[in-house]
């Protein structure tokens, strides 16, 4: 087997416009996860047992079934419904809706990791119940959060793959595209899955670091 | 039945053994005791070479433990050449380590049958008068979560005995219990001291050290400091150390 | 409206079929590559462990649509013909072989030191050892995130659709192009899904429950 290194080169630069649809969906898709997820798990632990029942069901919904589907879903739905969605748009949506469940449950974890002991700590010191929260709760609950936070991330990385179906142009949908047209099968996924290793070890060190920032001295 | 003979060993840079030696005859109870950190575990597992020793020589019944040749020579024996004098050698420790998995009974068949192929009938057998012995006849079928911590023990006495080990090593085999378990495991070591049983007891209980052996070794540092028979070494420690040992038990406890 | 969906149910079952296929037979294999991989990286020489290392970085970092797509692009040059569902099942379980080599890799070093050491004082070494106090314990506590892997697994290989092999998803597909219906289709193979998926964490939580004995 021998590389045509040339022919990398001449096609690096398709190679990085798509990549740059891939970390903007990445990077959206990511935020908005956070911020959904911050919603879901307000509702889950909620006083309300109604609301707390729909985001239970809701989190399950999402996570057992696949993203493609509910890429696809919301993908032609968009479209019957004379609204049509860019494939970007489904799949960021898509991308939202699932991980937001994933976050929500990564939050309730962060959150009950503090022990009611540490709670009631603050409450002892004075503090209200807000201060409790931003004081006490919130900085060791980060804490844990972060690392399956990272792997998460991680995921729904990778997962920006799947818009390559719905059409939407970033790296593996040129890579398909330009093997298509080549036959340079090698040269394409090599260089392809390379990219996507770049990408991820330059995201999991930048949170290895936040990890580490936040972690708790020994 | 166990010599140790000029034994070192090191954590990294740290000395946790340093120069020791003693003997254990054939039939004999020897007690080792000492402060916290002195090097008593470790000990204790460098003779069936849980952990590896880096200086000095160990050897049961005539056999050398884990090394061959010596100086630049020296060098570890083949695991399995290890694992059969381990299988010489009981154990028994501090948090019982039973498996969990298997009930009271296969517990204590499991090594027989797998390590010494001995055959499944005769297995049980054995097993059940060990059990017996230790007074758990009616737990054969229980797992170990259901037991309490004596019993726990008790079983993990049955289970190194199955396998009709040379010697018998117990590292603190008490400190896990509550005080009123602790009875029902030390009656179980005093009939096998009475039996005969070949034994290196880590113990903190001076009563019990000074009524079942006969020998106690006292340890601090790392190194052996001073050893003899139970009365004369507590009625007359030789060395500062020792009696300040012994000094802080006597205040603690009532000697 | 649901008569779209009661229409094509025929089709979509036998696409579930093929999905609770490809899900069975890669997740089998992937548990082999998992304990594979976990005792080489454990217990391999240098070498071996080192080849594990890049084998577990690539399948972390590179998308299971990529592999799946690399595998079909690559392969006709190699000469090597394993035909499509094969070479599908062989992708998606070397890829999520990489995670369940980490689940049971921890399961492994979560049995207690002191059960090791009881095990060694008894004799036993190696194999034995692994296969009669090791690996029961490791299995038990490799239970529930085995499960959860398997279903990250069931909803991967809805993937493989994407570079046509026929299953639920990609029957979906088809019968939405026919019938234009994506929200009762899609709903339905959603459905498909979530029932698989949800029997398994009900299962995976069943198992995290009876695995909590004490040491
Ligand atoms: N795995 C290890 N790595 C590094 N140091 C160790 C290790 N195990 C023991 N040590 C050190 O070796 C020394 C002796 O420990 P050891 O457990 O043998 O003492 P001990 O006499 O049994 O104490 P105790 O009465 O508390 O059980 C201690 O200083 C301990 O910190
Ligand atoms: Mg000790």
């Amino acid at each position: 087997m021998k590389l045509d290194f040339n022919f990398i080169l001449r096609n690096l630069p398709t190679f990085l416009e798509g990549a740059v649809v891939t970390l903007e969906l990445s990077a959206l898709a990511i935020l908005c996860s956070l911020v959904w997820g911050l919603v879901v798990v307000t509702a889950r632990t909620a006083p309300s047992r109604a609301l707390a029942l729909a985001a239970t069901g809701y989190i399950e919904l999402v996570r057992n079934t696949p993203v493609l589907v509910q890429m696809l879903f919301i993908y032609f739905g968009s479209a019957v419904l004379g609204a049509p969605l860019s494939g970007f748009a489904a799949g960021l949506l898509a991308m939202t809706l699932q991980n937001g469940g994933y976050m929500a449950e990564i939050y309730r974890a962060g959150i009950e990791a503090v022990s009611q002991r540490q709670v009631e700590a603050g409450m002892a010191l004075g503090m209200r119940r807000h201060e409790v929260m931003s004081i006490v709760v919130l900085p060791q609950a980060i804490r844990k959060v972060v690392p399956p936070f990272t792997n998460q991330a991680i995921v729904m990385i990778k997962d920006t793959s799947l818009v390559s179906s719905i059409s939407v142009a970033e790296m593996t949908f040129h890579a398909k595209l330009l093997t298509d047209r080549t036959a340079a099968a090698y040269e394409v996924f090599l260089t392809l899955a390379a990219l996507y290793l770049a990408i991820n070890a330059i995201v999991s060190a930048a949170l290895r670091l936040l990890e580490r920032r936040v972690a708790i001295p020994t | 039945m166990v010599a140790v003979r000029g034994v070192s060993k090191w954590f990294g840079a740290h000395q946790v053994l340093k120069d020791v030696s003693l003997d254990v005859a054939a039939g004999e109870v020897v007690a080792v005791i000492g402060p916290s950190g002195s090097g008593k575990t470790t000990l204790l597992r460098c003779v069936n070479l849980l952990e590896d020793f880096q200086q000095g020589e160990i050897r049961v019944d005539g056999e050398a433990v884990g090394y061959a040749g010596a100086g630049a020579a020296r060098r570890r024996l083949p695991e399995r050449v290890i694992a059969r004098t381990r299988s010489q050698v009981g154990m028994v420790f501090q948090s019982f380590n039973l498996f969990p998995h298997m009930t009271v009974l296969k517990n204590v068949m499991v090594a027989p049958v797998r390590v010494k192929k001995m055959p499944e009938a005769e297995a049980r057998a054995s097993a059940v008068r060990l059990l017996e012995r230790v007074g758990l006849a009616d737990k054969l079928d229980a797992y170990p979560a259901r037991l309490s911590g004596g019993q726990q023990q008790r079983v993990a006495i049955a289970r190194a005995l199955a396998m009709q080990p040379k010697v018998i090593l117990l590292d603190e085999i008490t400190s896990a219990l509550d005080p009123e378990l602790v009875g029902e495991v030390l009656a179980v070591i005093r009939q096998l001291a009475r039996d005969g049983m070949t034994m290196m007891i880590v113990t903190h209980e001076m009563q019990f050290a000074r009524e079942v052996a006969q020998k106690v070794v006292f340890m601090d540092g790392g190194a052996m400091i001073e050893q003899g028979p139970p009365r004369a070494l507590f009625a007359d420690p030789r060395t500062e150390r020792l009696q300040t040992f012994l000094k802080r038990f006597r205040e603690g406890y009532q000697l | 409206m649901l008569n779209v969906l009661l229409a094509n149910l025929p089709l979509l079952l036998k696409g579930a079929v093929v999905t609770l296929y490809l899900s069975a037979a890669s997740a089998a294999l992937a548990a082999v590559i998992g304990v594979a991989v976990a005792l080489l990286q454990l217990y391999g020489d240098p070498v071996t462990r080192a080849a594990t290392h890049v084998y577990l970085y690539v399948m972390r970092g590179v998308p299971l649509l990529v592999l799946l797509f690399a595998m079909y692009y690559m392969l006709p040059y190699t000469g090597i013909d394993v035909g499509a569902t094969a070479g599908g099942i062989i992708v998606i379980a070397l890829y999520f072989g990489a995670f369940m080599a980490e689940v049971f890799r921890a399961a492994i070093l979560s049995v207690p030191r002191g059960q090791w050491d009881a095990a060694r004082a008894l004799g036993m070494y190696g194999r034995l050892l692994m296969l009669i106090v090791v690996v029961p314990q490791a299995l038990r506590i490799a239970g529930p995130p085995f499960v959860n892997t398997c279903i990250m697994l069931v909803k991967g290989t809805s993937l493989v659709s994407i570079v046509g092999l026929w299953e639920v998803t990609m029957a979906g597909r088809q019968i939405v192009e026919r019938t234009l219906a994506p929200f009762q289709v899609f709903g339905g193979v959603a459905a498909v899904y979530f029932v698989i998926c949800y029997c398994l964490s009900r299962y995976g939580r069943w198992l995290e429950k009876r695995v909590s004995y004490v040491h």
